[in-house]
């Protein structure tokens, strides 16, 4: 692989993550939000193979797989089930509208530009300069996480988050050792299903999965 | 071996319960295996006080002194939590859970206490944060062990912001990997999260990238250690949690994710100098026992009170851990220990008092010492101890940290956090009056059997036998310390 | 000294050329695109060249002026058509030298296209009907988004080209066609794609062709506007449409366009403009078939969507550099 197609490559996939990012910030429809969070699991697992085929380097490849299997495929099909089983929940209901939360998007992408200057500063290369897009995706899924009130839709915020810290991981030091880099793709698995079962409960039990029904503790 | 045993015990012990489902004596095996883990953590303090760190598993696992220190700290709260559990799930059952909730919650105890250990005896700092956001999702179904609204709403609150929490320490933990890959001039650069490799190339890590990790993972770890403004899951989870739950969770989960920030202190210390560190602890240690003084002044709910008061003292301890050098650590470990044995005690009598009463306001629990004397008795002794009283060790553990903190010239520090102090002390004492004096007119009966008051009695003798003789742990907490300082 | 004569000659032909194939093309490529629509509707439709047939047709009609209005109704188109025509003039259609080609500044042709917009919202507001003032308002909330959207996409394109200057950003593409594949080039695509379609009227943001008045706003700023002054705004709008699709084009798809000073390349320059803007359009027509329009407290949220991507285009127009 050629210098210049590995930049546009990792730029093109490293810049989809942020941008289905923002896309599940923009559309209500949850399920299409899923959808959106399944591209960016994609594009992520992308990431990770252009940067094991620039560097020759198994165990990245391996990582690459990992993340496509746990990010482009269960974890969103989990989602995927929650929803369809709660036709209900089918629009998010976000406590700030979309053009206001599109906006704050925008102010988080150029305040992870200037938080970023110290960690490109130390080691400038082309993976490196695009850790923006990363912080970016992790601000991005943050807002989601503290202004909807969907449970689904905190999931997906979590995830973001989760993908955007995954970007910065590849983009700094081409993944953390394996070992590492497996117990955290558990981790994540692992969290999805716990809120899935939690929720599949808390549907079971109180027959809601809106998260303003629950306001009980309170000081 | 020894390292790997003490992983292996609890969780052996954990696979058995779930091969043998619920029964009454399940307690009294998960009580063994604490046992045995104290015991061998003791063993292991002992031996790597005076020697060199044990490693096992290739070097995977690695005990010094500090995680030897928290392996008995572990031991002793998780002895105090099992030896309640037959009791706690008894009453669980009474009041509505089934027996297979009541086997769930005895192997996710079990998967709960494994992990804690292994965060505590990892080698890798990565494999330590495995371990911390594994106890996140062992503990859910935990919070959630009622199944009812208000515990649906804890157990929500609880793993999605612990999660995200967690997510953040590991981005924190990748930047320092990232600055350690680009120490020195790349023919030195060692590719590592080991915490001895870490140690060795700190001097060289740079400054601006491990200034952005450290605060990224006072936000991240400091949401599971419950430091203020990230604490707002703790009073939540910890009020709807099972009595040994919560014993365990506000007696050793939030110290365990303080020990990892330790870790990562010591390292920014090196490479930035004491200043950042000191400064960034400082500002969230005093914002979580300013948030902490506030929300107890009204606090109506006891257990939610001892919540808060859990934020208190992590503060405190931040505020220690701030003011660094080997006293400060050596009484921030007394602290840990201390807080981590009256508090479990704490919690496990308000168990108690929930299932004989029936409830947690404090304003419908009244007269309690007339009216179960050794319930209320062990409930007013573990206040006193806890707001600070000698001759209990925190008592001395404070003392010392304010020394301490003095000494490196934060006297501005100590006189906010002694007016933190004295407005929790007048609410908690009074909160506590109210509870527990005042005239009864029904005779005392019904008290705490034997099996409950023996372990909660001899815990809180050990708080004020160690407060008034450190000896047995003066020189372990101070090689423990040792580990920290470059 | 000759050199120079012929290159100022040159210039003129150009921007004149441009300014013919724009007066006439432009409307025929409005009724290339309801041609096409009614024919995807299952209409017949009119000729394309109706469009040019009725502005001529309203050339020679007498105006109509509200009661209580003010020198602003008749002004406006003028101020509208003048800034359309100048832009046109400046900009690098057919070929990247027209007149006064230095001083071709993005951010002049932006502007220009603006001050039009202004002067057709006061005109809308001038006559104090219901209508108009309602058209005037959801122009302007869609412009007070559309337009930081498109200057900071315009940014991010001279963030990459390292300069402001339309001529040069599309000869320095054509010289280095990896720009276009670059993420910033194509976020700033998008994010112009959605202005532009905001600018212009079109579904889903606004709908052309209906009079209703719950959703209508082109058409609601522009309705107490009648005989000559009705043709200037029509021509002037569909000029405006033509720029901006052809500046599109010539952003983003840059080959086909005129460097030299040679007369055949000047014409091979005009074919390509005319092919390169009639593909945008029947991508536009196409789109507008199979797109309902948004609900107008939607419309926001696309253009904020914009906004973002062009945000994004910035930064990773400057990350990348």
């Amino acid at each position: 692989m050629n210098s210049s197609s590995y930049i546009a490559a990792l730029e093109i996939s490293g810049g989809a993550v942020l941008v289905f990012a923002l896309l599940t910030l923009w559309r209500r429809d949850v399920k299409a939000n899923v959808r959106m969070l399944r591209l960016q699991g994609v594009s992520l697992a992308c990431v990770a193979g252009v940067l094991a085929l620039h560097q020759h380097d198994l165990g990245l490849a391996v990582t690459a797989v990992l993340v496509l299997s746990v990010k482009g495929f269960v974890a969103p099909e989990l989602l995927h089930r929650v929803v369809r089983r709660d036709p209900r929940s089918r629009e998010t209901a976000p406590l700030v509208n979309v053009p206001a939360s599109l906006v704050t998007a925008a102010a988080l992408i150029v305040i992870s530009y200037a938080v970023s200057t110290k960690i490109i500063a130390l080691a400038p290369s082309p993976p490196t300069r695009l850790v923006p897009i990363g912080v970016a995706t992790i601000l991005v899924g943050y807002f989601m996480l503290v202004t909807r009130r969907r449970a689904v839709s905190q999931i997906i915020g979590l995830l973001l988050v989760d993908n955007g810290i995954a970007l910065v991981t590849f983009l700094l030091t081409a993944g953390v050792p394996l070992i590492v880099e497996l117990g955290a793709s558990l981790d994540v698995l692992l969290v999805v299903v716990v809120l899935q079962v939690l929720l599949a409960n808390m549907r079971e039990r109180l027959g809601t999965t809106d998260l303003d029904q629950l306001r009980e503790l309170r000081d | 071996m020894l390292v790997t045993l003490i992983l292996l015990v609890p969780f052996v012990t954990g696979l058995l319960v779930f091969v043998l489902r619920w029964g009454p004596w399940i307690g009294r095996l998960m009580s063994a295996s604490a046992l045995a883990v104290l015991a061998m953590g003791i063993t292991l303090s002992v031996t790597t006080s005076s020697h060199a760190p044990l490693t096992s598993l290739h070097g995977a696992l690695r005990a010094d002194a500090l995680s030897s220190f928290m392996v008995v700290v572990i031991g002793v709260v998780s002895l105090l939590a099992a030896l309640q559990t037959t009791r706690a799930m008894n009453h669980e059952i009474l009041s509505g859970t089934t027996q297979r909730q009541a086997s769930s919650y005895s192997v996710l105890f079990q998967v709960f206490v494994t992990c804690m250990l292994a965060a505590v005896l990892a080698a890798n700092l990565g494999v330590m944060w495995i371990a911390v956001e594994a106890t996140t999702i062992s503990t859910t179904f935990l919070v959630n062990h009622r199944r009812s609204e208000k515990s649906f709403e804890a157990a929500w609150k609880y793993v999605i912001l612990c999660s995200v929490g967690i997510a953040l320490a590991f981005l924190g933990t990748v930047l320092i990997y990232f600055a350690a890959l680009h120490a020195g001039n790349g023919s030195h650069s060692v590719a590592t999260l080991d915490w001895t490799s870490l140690m060795k190339v700190a001097p060289r890590l740079d400054p601006g990238v491990v200034r952005l990790a450290l605060a990224i993972l006072v936000l991240g770890y400091g949401t599971k250690v419950g430091l203020a403004p990230m604490h707002s899951w703790l009073p939540d989870a910890h009020g709807q949690a099972p009595a040994p739950i919560s014993a365990l969770m506000s007696g050793v989960l939030l110290t365990v994710a303080f020990y990892a920030l330790l870790r990562f202190k010591a390292i920014a210390d090196i490479a930035l100098g004491i200043n950042f560190p000191r400064y960034l602890f400082i500002v969230v240690g005093l914002a979580s026992l300013l948030v902490a003084s506030a929300m107890l002044i009204a606090q109506r709910d006891y257990k939610r009170m001892l919540a808060y008061s859990s934020v208190e003292h992590m503060g405190l301890l931040t505020l220690g851990a701030a003011a660094g050098g080997p006293l400060a650590i050596a009484a921030v470990l007394l602290h840990v220990l201390g807080h981590g044995m009256t508090k479990s005690v704490l919690f496990l009598a308000s168990g108690e008092i929930h299932h004989d009463e029936g409830t947690t306001a404090i304003a419908q629990v009244n007269s309690l010492i007339a009216r179960r004397p050794m319930l209320g008795g062990i409930f007013g002794v573990a206040m006193l101890s806890l707001l600070g009283f000698p001759p209990f060790s925190l008592f001395v553990s404070e003392l010392n940290m304010a020394r301490a903190e003095l000494d490196a010239g934060l006297w501005w520090v100590v006189l906010i956090s002694l007016g933190c102090l004295g407005v929790i002390f007048a609410s908690m004492a009074s909160h506590a009056r109210s509870m527990l004096l005042g005239p009864s007119a029904v005779p005392a009966s019904n008290d705490a059997p034997r099996s409950v008051v023996v372990p909660l009695v001899g815990a809180l003798l050990a708080c004020a036998v160690i407060g008034v003789s450190s000896w047995p742990l003066l020189s372990l907490l101070h090689d423990a310390a040792k580990v920290l300082l470059p | 000294m000759i050199l120079a004569a012929t290159s100022l000659v040159y210039s003129i032909g150009t921007s004149l050329l441009q300014l013919v194939l724009l007066t006439l093309g432009a409307p025929v490529l409005l009724g290339v695109m309801d041609k096409l629509r009614a024919r995807a509707e299952g209409r017949r439709g009119a000729s394309v060249l109706q469009p040019l047939r009725d502005i001529r047709k309203l050339m020679s009609k007498q105006r109509l002026r509200a009661h209580f209005s003010s020198a602003v109704l008749p002004v406006a188109p003028i101020v509208l058509l003048v800034a359309t025509v100048v832009a046109i003039a400046i900009a690098p259609l057919a070929s990247t030298q027209p007149l006064l080609a230095p001083s071709a500044d993005i951010y002049v042709i932006v502007y220009l296209l603006l001050t039009g917009s202004i002067a057709l919202a006061l005109a809308g507001l001038d006559a104090g009907t219901a209508f108009g003032g309602m058209g005037s308002s959801r122009a302007m909330t869609i412009s007070a988004l559309a337009e930081p959207a498109l200057l900071v996409a315009v940014l991010a394109l001279s963030i990459q080209a390292g300069t402001s200057n339309v001529p040069t950003i599309i000869s320095r593409t054509l010289a280095n066609p990896t720009m276009l594949s670059s993420p910033t080039r194509l976020l700033a695509l998008v994010a112009i794609l959605i202005v532009v379609i905001a600018e212009t009227g079109r579904i889903p943001v606004d709908n052309p062709s209906t009079h209703l008045e719950l959703t209508m706003i082109h058409e609601a700023m522009i309705l107490e506007y009648s005989g000559a002054d009705l043709g200037l705004v029509s021509i002037a709008s569909a000029m405006r449409l033509g720029l901006l699709f052809a500046l599109v084009a010539n952003l983003f798809v840059p080959w086909g366009i005129a460097t030299d000073t040679s007369i055949g390349g000047l014409a091979m320059g005009v074919v390509w403009l005319a092919v390169k803007t009639s593909v945008i359009g029947v991508g536009v027509s196409f789109m507008e078939v199979h797109r309902a329009k948004l609900r107008l407290f939607r419309v926001p949220e696309l253009l904020a969507g914009g906004f973002v991507l062009s945000i994004l285009a910035v930064v990773t127009g400057l990350v990348t550099r």
